[in-house]
């Protein structure tokens, strides 16, 4: 009994002791901001067909966490029309331990310029705001068409099938369009500029008139987005 | 033969031993050794500070100098050569030999910023043009779920419109009749918002003057045309108004109009020097109702009297002429959301012009 009960206490000290010693050692935890940047990047990747989207900029701005902005607007194919969605923005977070991943994307205006060489193009003009110092490792292309008429049927089956509006780009999910051989995706033209003043950074792109949409790539994030006319 | 018990007994006897020990050590007590890595993240008491030096940065404990790193940043900003900083407990991640320190504490990820706008509430309003009187299409939103009451209040107080909605909400207001109205946009407790709507029709006019009540006098030195503005009349009921216009107290008496965003009675004079026992039949030589209904203004013509011949223009187009060969069409329909009308007379010095412009606008 006695022993018993001296062996309880025993145990409690070794308890104590060992407690003591574990919060008084430095806890390390490693960090591979590499490793962490891919995967929280990879998780909005695999995510983002799935994102809640709205088509109130109210609810957009008010909103916190993941969302797209899309922009309803009808289209007339061989004498059908039938609505689709344009995705105009994003908010997009995802934290990883360490790091904090938020990229927000916003087509602030659309337009059709001249480029120097005379050939026409549409200009994205994307306000950009990224959580992380270092630049993204940007890369952008334009989704064009191989033949517009036929892109915007395909689009139209989808409509019927659903019976809802699809997401240019995003339904049913990214790169779809190019895999059955509907777009090519081309280089764009971008440049990404960095306002000091107002500590606001703007991505200007030019795509070919035709593409319906342009493709915004933080490797392995995929992010397409259409001109809101 | 040696039982578990004995063992117990052996091992507190022992931890007892080595806690008795430990507490011997008073240098220990709370302060963590700072370790060397190129790629962690840890926390440490008992009293740090660090000096950055033009080619790296010390962790000092005391005095003794406990680790070296790269650069040291607070918060994302470098330490200048030179510079001290400290606190209790500090945080510090470092990356590639660079510490990077924060004292707010290890909650949340140390690299990013938090860069996503996110308002706890917000209200777009725009006009929608394509709708008869003035449309205001509300986009609100707050950022948690809540419902949206929206209530629209008139001049004198009283509720035209009310409607409620889960976030984020759209709610389309239709002002049918002219004024200003108070919006109230309310999800308790995070938004609570009073805007003004404006709904109105501006006139801009030449030789020409608007009442809201009757006017008797002889003005016609600068006022050729009197236009009398009735839309209050029809908002507060009443079912015909009698509106008085020249010294004789002439007067013309309108009926309610059905749905009518705006109203107005132009009454006009055509001419300037003639002698004043005509009061009664001053501004009455054309008398026209121009009522905004939801199809488009619509200009009708009510009298005509007088020596002098007229013409009636609305938009730019003749309409209505007096004692001359042309059009005699009672009733022009024009399109939303613009109307000019314009009187011209034998005395040219008559002559008078308005236009009406449906304004919604708000703040």
């Amino acid at each position: 009994m006695w022993s018993a009960a001296y062996g309880l206490i025993a145990l409690a000290v070794v308890a104590f002791v060992v407690h003591y010693a574990a919060l008084h050692t430095p806890d390390l935890a490693p960090v591979n901001l590499a490793d962490q940047l891919y995967n929280a990047k990879k998780w909005l990747a695999d995510n983002l067909p799935s994102l809640p989207r709205t088509d109130s900029p109210a609810h957009f701005v008010a909103s916190s966490g993941n969302i797209v902005k899309v922009r309803v607007v009808n289209v007339a194919v061989s004498g059908r029309s039938f609505p689709i969605r344009l995705p105009i923005g994003y908010k997009l977070a995802k934290s990883d331990n360490n790091l904090l991943y938020e990229l927000y994307l916003d087509v602030f205006s659309c337009r059709s310029v001249a480029l120097q060489g005379g050939a026409a193009a549409t200009l994205y003009v994307i306000q950009l705001r990224h959580s992380l110092s270092h630049l993204p490792w940007l890369e952008v292309y334009a989704a064009v068409p191989r033949d517009p008429a036929q892109y915007y049927s395909w689009l139209y089956e989808q409509y019927a099938a659903w019976g809802r509006p699809p997401t240019v780009g995003l339904d049913p999910r990214i790169g779809a369009d190019a895999d059955i051989g509907l777009v090519d995706y081309v280089k764009a033209e971008w440049a990404l500029v960095y306002d000091a003043a107002s500590g606001a950074t703007t991505l200007y792109v030019a795509a070919p008139p035709p593409a319906p949409y342009v493709l915004v790539v933080d490797y392995p994030l995929t992010i397409p987005l259409a001109c809101p006319r | 033969m040696i039982a578990f018990r004995d063992i117990l007994i052996f091992a507190g006897l022992a931890a007892l031993a080595a806690a008795v020990i430990a507490s011997l050590f008073p240098a220990g007590e709370g302060v963590s050794p700072v370790p060397a890595c190129s790629d962690c993240a840890f926390k440490l008491t008992g009293g740090y500070w660090i000096r950055q030096y033009g080619n790296y940065a010390s962790f000092y404990h005391g005095t003794r100098e406990a680790a070296r790193y790269g650069w040291a940043y607070i918060d994302g900003f470098p330490l200048n050569i030179g510079e001290i900083m400290g606190c209790d407990p500090m945080y510090v991640h470092v990356l590639d030999g660079v510490a990077y320190v924060s004292c707010r504490g290890g909650d949340g990820p140390a690299f990013g910023r938090r860069v996503l706008p996110s308002a706890p509430w917000v209200v777009y309003i725009s006009v929608d043009p394509s709708r008869p009187g003035c449309t205001y299409v509300v986009d609100a939103a707050v950022n948690e779920s809540a419902t949206i009451q929206l209530y629209v209040y008139d001049e004198s107080g009283r509720l035209v419109y009310s409607a409620s909605s889960p976030s984020p909400a759209t709610f389309t207001v239709n002002v049918p009749v002219a004024g200003t109205y108070r919006m109230h946009v309310y999800a308790p407790p995070l938004l609570d918002q009073w805007y003004t709507l404006q709904a109105r029709v501006s006139i801009t006019a030449t030789k020409a003057a608007v009442y809201t009540g009757d006017n008797t006098q002889d003005l016609r030195s600068s006022i050729a045309l009197k236009i009398f503005d009735l839309t209050d009349y029809w908002k507060r009921g009443y079912a015909s108004v009698t509106v008085r216009i020249n010294p004789a107290g002439a007067s013309f008496t309108l009926s309610a109009p059905a749905g009518a965003f705006a109203d107005y009675l132009l009454a006009w004079e055509d001419c300037g020097g003639c002698p004043c026992d005509a009061t009664k039949d001053l501004y009455k030589d054309e008398v026209w109702r121009l009522t905004f209904t939801p199809s488009g203004p619509v200009f009708t013509h009510i009298y005509s009297q007088g020596g002098y011949w007229h013409e009636v223009y609305a938009d730019g187009q003749l309409i209505y002429v007096w004692k001359k060969d042309g059009p005699k069409n009672d009733r022009y329909t024009g399109s939303d959301p613009v109307i000019s009308v314009k009187f011209v007379s034998q005395d040219s010095s008559m002559n008078a012009e308005a236009t009406f412009t449906k304004v919604c606008s708000w703040r």
